[in-house]
């Protein structure tokens, strides 16, 4: 019943659907899941747009991928005789990897895994310096967004290359070490140690050294009890400590020395670090073994095809501050449908609040179909 | 043409047009006594690499000093063809760059920006573009991971002796690759026969030393951590660089042999027998003088590869950890 009338919205979207084609759709894998069915259908291609278009109209997928990889034969069923030939750079941002996932509404998991896109299109262009023009964003139809990369130089990458990408934005084997200097000094009758940072250096030298500088001016700024508690909560900090570095970043001569990028007491100042650095980071920790992808192969969604979870649009996201899934991916009417609550939910959607009881309710379609979809209601 | 710049780095494609312009071909090289010198320096060069992993410079005082180093670089790549021996080849390949990479270490900016762009590499400022340094930078290492690096806009900074150890890396791989697929001459054969046949003893001698029986070894003994990226690895799971490296450097501790440890590795989703065995012997120290150690429990934990058990918590080496249920 739920399938039927999923399957029959889903069909008169596919009747004209606002389908984004992949950069040298011909050469690219499809993979569909059809309503009612468990089993993927794969390896399928399409030599002209119109045929893509049909399958849509014909089958009504449920949920419709492609392949980030291009191939010489994208139809064959084994990737010997498909004959890789190269892949866009995929990153796959969803909210279910954040490391408190259960404990968010759908809601505040979008917001929240919004802030990781932004960290991560910083990284994509400030550090990789790949161009505006060769990244997009989709939000995935579900709880995340998709980044693509299609810039020449990055489609050969193979998969560890493309791992060294991914542990790179999440500071994963990040060498302390190998990053910041440290250099004995003498003080007195003992040896010490100064941290070199510089703000102006590229990658996560100068992002450590930023960090830490915005760090230390939050601190300074804050009045002695406030301050000292924030850096209590720091792992390693305790009372003591924590006095020690409000009075340096009291002491003018000190920070003068700071600014000059020479932290001295290397060893209470490390404690501040690590932290910054996980608050940089994309932090996604993932069940399976990729967070964000390395994979040279994986099966991405379909830009504006629907998600069967949702009902909601895979849709190009432009201006990422703005977009709202809720409002902006929300492909159907408003015509009233009846609707048999299950399991009470609130939701915003096109700027209006639901709140839903368990019954019977008359709301909107597209309320309907996502009540439906999400398994929170059901067609009556 | 500057011959010295050539005897030195006698694989760009300078000096192929060089040879190309004198108009020198193989029966020559090889049958014309006025070439005998560089005869011998091929052979030279070939017994080098085989028995220190590096070639020497010649000493090149005048044009026929250079005429001769380069015409001997041929005459090697002739003689190792002719061996088909993929360990000579790699090691051949290896000593070559190698050699490269000690003159580079020594020579201007410029030469080395010049046989870079031979590699397709994109410099700006004396930067690399990150996808040709992840293209040859060896990021098993932690100090080549590209987190651990300054990149800007797109592209790492490098100092002089990195950029050429990146070229090392392009250099042996274009070699490998080249002699991969190339057939020697039939009269190659015969002119080196005495040296073809001393050099496959050699070789036989010490790849049978390789494959020496070690002590047995129990999988059930080995740490969580490692028998997990062993498993995955067997399983055509993509494992991490670190992991691999791990992995590499545990079983060499404990004393498998580097053939042993390539079959592990087989069954990876993009294994390359060639790239593969490469790391492991650089790894183990086989090739790179440097035997690097298996990295403590606290590393393999900020990697996310650690899935402790009761033992763990008692230990913070996975060597320790191992030695502790050998005991048992």
């Amino acid at each position: 019943m739920n399938q039927k009338f999923l399957k029959k919205k889903f069909y008169l979207y596919y009747l004209n659907p606002k389908i984004d084609f992949p950069s040298r759709y011909e050469r690219r894998e499809y993979a569909f899941i059809h309503f009612g069915e468990e089993t993927m259908h794969r390896h399928i291609s399409f030599n002209a747009k119109e045929k893509l278009l049909d399958y849509l109209k014909v089958n009504v997928p449920m949920h419709s991928y492609y392949s980030s990889a291009y191939y010489q034969n994208p139809s064959a069923d084994n990737m010997n005789e498909k004959k890789w030939m190269g892949a866009d750079l995929i990153f796959d941002l969803d909210a279910d990897d954040l490391p408190s996932a259960d404990k968010l509404t759908y809601e505040e998991a979008l917001e929240k895994i919004k802030r990781e896109l932004m960290k991560l299109l910083d990284f994509l262009i400030e550090d990789f310096g790949f161009d505006e023009k060769n990244i997009t964003v989709y939000f995935s139809g579900h709880r995340g967004y998709h980044c693509h990369v299609t810039d020449k130089r990055v489609l050969e990458l193979g998969s560890q290359e493309r791992r060294e990408i991914v542990d790179y934005i999440m500071a994963r084997g990040l060498e302390l070490k190998e990053i910041i200097k440290e250099r004995p000094i003498q003080k007195g009758k003992f040896l010490d140690k100064t941290l070199e940072i510089n703000p102006e250096k590229g990658g996560w030298k100068g992002r450590i050294a930023r960090a830490i500088i915005k760090f230390f001016k939050e601190i300074k700024e804050m009045e002695r009890e406030k301050a000292l508690q924030e850096l209590e909560k720091i792992h390693g900090i305790g009372r003591k400590m924590a006095e020690k570095i409000y009075d340096v970043l009291h002491d003018e001569r000190k920070i003068e020395r700071i600014e000059e990028g020479k932290i001295d007491q290397a060893t209470e100042f490390k404690k501040i670090i690590k932290p910054l650095i996980k608050k940089i980071a994309i932090s996604l920790y993932s069940q399976t073994d990729e967070p964000v992808t390395a994979d040279i192969k994986r099966l991405i969604r379909l830009p504006g095809s629907l998600h069967g979870k949702t009902g909601l649009k895979v849709t190009k996201v432009s201006n990422i501050e703005e977009f709202n899934p809720l409002n902006d991916a929300v492909v159907f009417g408003d015509d009233m449908v009846k609707i048999k609550v299950e399991k009470p939910f609130k939701i915003k959607m096109k700027e209006e609040k639901y709140e839903l009881k368990k019954g019977i309710v008359k709301v909107p379609e597209y309320v309907a179909v996502f009540a439906i979809a999400r398994n929170f209601a059901t067609h009556s | 043409m500057d011959l010295f710049k050539i005897a030195k780095y006698p694989f760009i494609e300078e000096a192929k047009e060089w040879v190309r312009k004198e108009k020198i071909d193989v029966e020559e090289i090889l049958f014309d006594g006025i070439y005998e010198r560089a005869r011998n320096r091929g052979v030279e060069r070939v017994m080098q690499a085989l028995y220190k992993g590096i070639i020497n410079d010649a000493i090149l005082l005048n044009e026929v000093d250079c005429m001769m180093e380069v015409l001997s670089y041929p005459i090697a790549r002739m003689l190792v063809v002719a061996i088909e021996s993929d360990y000579l080849l790699r090691r051949y390949a290896l000593a070559e760059a190698k050699k490269a990479y000690e003159n580079m270490k020594r020579d201007s900016p410029e030469i080395i920006i010049e046989i870079g762009k031979e590699f397709g590499i994109e410099f700006k400022d004396g930067c690399i573009h990150f996808t040709d340094y992840l293209k040859f930078a060896p990021t098993w290492d932690i100090k080549w991971k590209l987190v651990n690096r300054e990149l800007r806009q797109g592209y790492v900074r490098l100092d002089k002796n990195e950029i050429a150890r990146l070229l090392q890396e392009a250099i042996r791989k274009k070699i490998y690759d080249e002699l991969s697929y190339l057939f020697a001459p039939q009269e190659v054969k015969k002119v080196f026969k005495e040296e073809i046949i001393a050099i496959r003893n050699k070789i036989a001698l010490k790849e049978r030393k390789e494959t020496e029986k070690y002590e047995d070894i129990n999988f059930e003994d080995f740490p969580p951590c490692i028998k997990n990226l062993i498993s995955a690895i067997k399983s055509g799971i993509n494992v991490p660089h670190v992991g691999r490296f791990t992995v590499v450097t545990f079983l060499n501790a404990i004393g498998q042999s580097t053939n042993e440890i390539l079959k592990i590795f087989s069954s990876i989703p993009d294994f390359n027998e060639e790239k593969t065995l490469y790391q492991i012997e650089h790894i183990t120290g086989k090739i790179s003088g440097t035997i690097y150690s298996t990295p403590k429990c606290d590393t393999i934990r900020t990697w996310g590869l650690c899935y402790p058990d009761e033992l763990c918590k008692k230990i913070w080496h996975p060597l320790i950890y191992y030695r502790k249920k050998r005991r048992k």
